[in-house]
């Protein structure tokens, strides 16, 4: 039978009862094969979820301490790295310091990040953790996994006020005919997903009228992002469905529109890029 | 079928490697129970490696950490299981939790390893010795001591079976029903190359009357020293006596089975290992007795989770030993 040798270096929580953190990283990894190494970054009773908590946390310090152990027998060699939550921003550098001499030790590590910064648009750690992450740990991670308000945030970050992820393949509450797009603005502090209907079809230059007309409606309503996606939203369904509608005129019953025949019906569609009616709803998440 | 056990396991914590929580959790967990673990120690490794580092976890911590759980009314355990402790307001901390848990759960069963030392010496403080005779071992459920710390348990040598067997109705009387020499000096009647444990059991009946179901086992010893081994026959040991309660016998065949599948493998990995590495051995020499051209150390199911032993990988004694 074919072992695998395949060793992870686990830093996460460890509570005493429930499945968080490390516990609830452990023994899946552990059931399915892979050797893992854990260090425990606090240890608590319970998670903060339940009525009471108490216990520990382990220090920047006495994680260097345990990491020199470990490299101190030579067995500081890992296939990959998985971190999760964090509250202390010294204790997030140590773990970015001891990711980079692992990734020298060995240059396939895989650094899997969860940069869990908070959800719903609300920050569950300390401010002060978003410029580590952004500067520091999300260079390194070669896999992260964000929720959609750390995607943003992290964008948001990066520079812009204003972040549109325009489509995904996040499932739509309207169904499978759906796709979602979502918006973040930081200031104003409008979160907006909207639900667009799919068009079978393959469009060029779409993305290119969204981003103008997104500039547009955005201009003309600042500070209200759920408007402003609306307008664009709007004006892009208009566009699309005139398109669609005229592609299979001229392809003819049964028959897949050629590119040509899908061309934009850019000038036919004036009237609703200069008033788009409204078709769609967007879903404020948080204000 | 589900079952819904759940084990209070207070033991250490190793970055790397298999001892205290790390070998006992996995595998009660693979087994179905649902494992608690307080951890007294957190340390990079064994203190068997050429180096270890770490923090320890005190009496007051400990204290803490129970709190929160009580504190959330969820310190209802059917299991509680404890090893290698070298702080004696630890373990009697320790005492204190399980008699409240005992009092929250009156058929709560506590496995306790009381590990003290082996082949005669000790490798605690000796002040330990004292909480585990006259305090530990009173609330203890099933004991798991090897000969010499059941000799100083006891305060009696063991030179033949029949002292064993009167040691092991001593330690009865001093708490656990269940008690398990896991190895021994005592010849095999299967010849040298084999290690003598042993089990009694106090039971009833169907009738009502009592008895104490005694058994011997021998077991192919292994030329090599292990760590972490202790800590996963108690483990085990919760896992099968719970599976087959009035059985001794039923739950230490399976017992023991599992330490040779973990032992073999482990050989037959690390000798492949060592062929790639010829000498690679991480040795402390301070207090090891020379092997070379004797007999193997006798105790394969070694608990020594400290740093006179190490792990060793070989088929025929140590190389420049």
């Amino acid at each position: 039978m074919h072992e695998m040798e395949c060793r992870v270096l686990s830093i996460q929580s460890h509570v005493v009862r429930g499945y968080v953190g490390n516990k609830s990283a452990s023994f899946p990894l552990q059931v399915l094969g892979f050797e893992v190494d854990s260090i425990n970054s606090v240890q608590f009773s319970n998670h903060t979820g339940y009525s009471h908590w108490k216990g520990q946390v382990l220090t920047a310090d006495e994680l260097h301490v345990l990491y020199e152990g470990i490299k101190l027998n030579n067995v500081h060699h890992y296939d990959y790295v998985l971190t999760g939550y964090t509250r202390d921003t010294s204790f997030l550098e140590m773990v970015v310091d001891i990711i980079q001499e692992l990734k020298r030790a060995n240059p396939n590590l895989v650094y899997v990040c969860d940069p869990v910064l908070g959800d719903h648009g609300s920050m569950y750690v300390p401010q002060n953790l978003h410029p580590v992450y952004k500067n520091k740990v999300v260079p390194v991670a070669d896999i992260i996994t964000p929720n959609q308000f750390e995607v943003m945030d992290l964008l948001h970050k990066m520079g812009p006020d204003t972040v549109v992820i325009t489509s995904s393949d996040l499932p739509s509450r309207l169904g499978d005919r759906f796709l979602v797009s979502l918006g973040s603005q930081r200031t104003s502090k409008w979160r907006v997903r909207m639900e667009i209907p799919k068009v079978d079809a393959v469009f060029v230059g779409t993305g290119d009228l969204f981003a103008a007309m997104l500039l547009a409606w955005t201009h003309h309503y600042p500070n209200d992002l759920k408007t402003a996606c609306e307008k664009t939203f709007s004006v892009m369904h208009h566009v699309i469905q005139r398109t669609i509608s005229y592609a299979h005129e001229l392809a003819g019953p049964g028959r897949r529109p050629s590119p040509p025949q899908l061309e934009l019906r850019m000038v036919q569609s004036k009237a609703d890029i200069e008033d788009p009616a409204i078709v769609m709803e967007a879903t404020v998440l948080t204000l | 079928f589900e079952m819904e056990c759940r084990v209070l396991s207070i033991q250490s914590h190793v970055v790397r490697g298999y001892v205290g929580n790390k070998s006992a959790s996995f595998p009660l967990q693979v087994l179905g129970f649902e494992v608690d673990s307080i951890n007294s120690v957190q340390f990079s490794n064994h203190t068997g490696y050429a180096h270890w580092k770490g923090q320890v976890l005190t009496a007051e911590e400990l204290n803490v950490l129970y709190d929160g759980i009580k504190l959330n009314n969820v310190h209802h355990y059917d299991y509680v299981l404890t090893g290698y402790t070298r702080d004696t307001s630890f373990l009697e901390t320790v005492v204190d939790i399980v008699q409240e848990l005992k009092r929250m759960n009156p058929k709560l069963v506590y496995v306790c390893d009381p590990v003290m030392g082996d082949q005669g010496s000790m490798y605690v403080p000796e002040n330990i010795l004292p909480v585990y005779r006259d305090k530990v071992v009173a609330v203890a459920d099933i004991l798991t001591p090897n000969q010499f710390e059941a000799e100083l348990l006891t305060g009696r040598k063991i030179n033949t079976e029949k002292d064993a067997l009167e040691v092991m109705d001593l330690l009865h009387q001093m708490g656990p029903d269940t008690v398990v020499l896991t190895s021994t000096d005592l010849p095999s009647p299967r010849g040298d190359q084999f290690l003598v444990a042993l089990g009694s059991q106090k039971i009833v009946r169907p009738d009502g009357t009592k008895s104490t179901q005694k058994i011997r086992m021998d077991m192919p010893k292994v030329d090599a020293v292990f760590v972490g081994t202790g800590d996963l026959f108690a483990a085990m040991l919760l896992a099968w006596t719970h599976l087959h309660p009035n059985d001794l016998k039923a739950a230490c065949e399976k017992t023991i089975s599992v330490m040779h599948h973990v032992i073999k493998r482990t050989m037959t990995y690390a000798n492949g290992e060592m062929r790639q590495i010829p000498h690679k051995c991480w040795c402390n020499p301070a207090g090891l007795k020379p092997l070379l051209g004797t007999t193997p150390p006798s105790h394969s199911w070694a608990k020594l989770a400290h740093l006179n032993q190490t792990i060793k990988s070989l088929k025929n004694g140590w190389p420049g030993h």
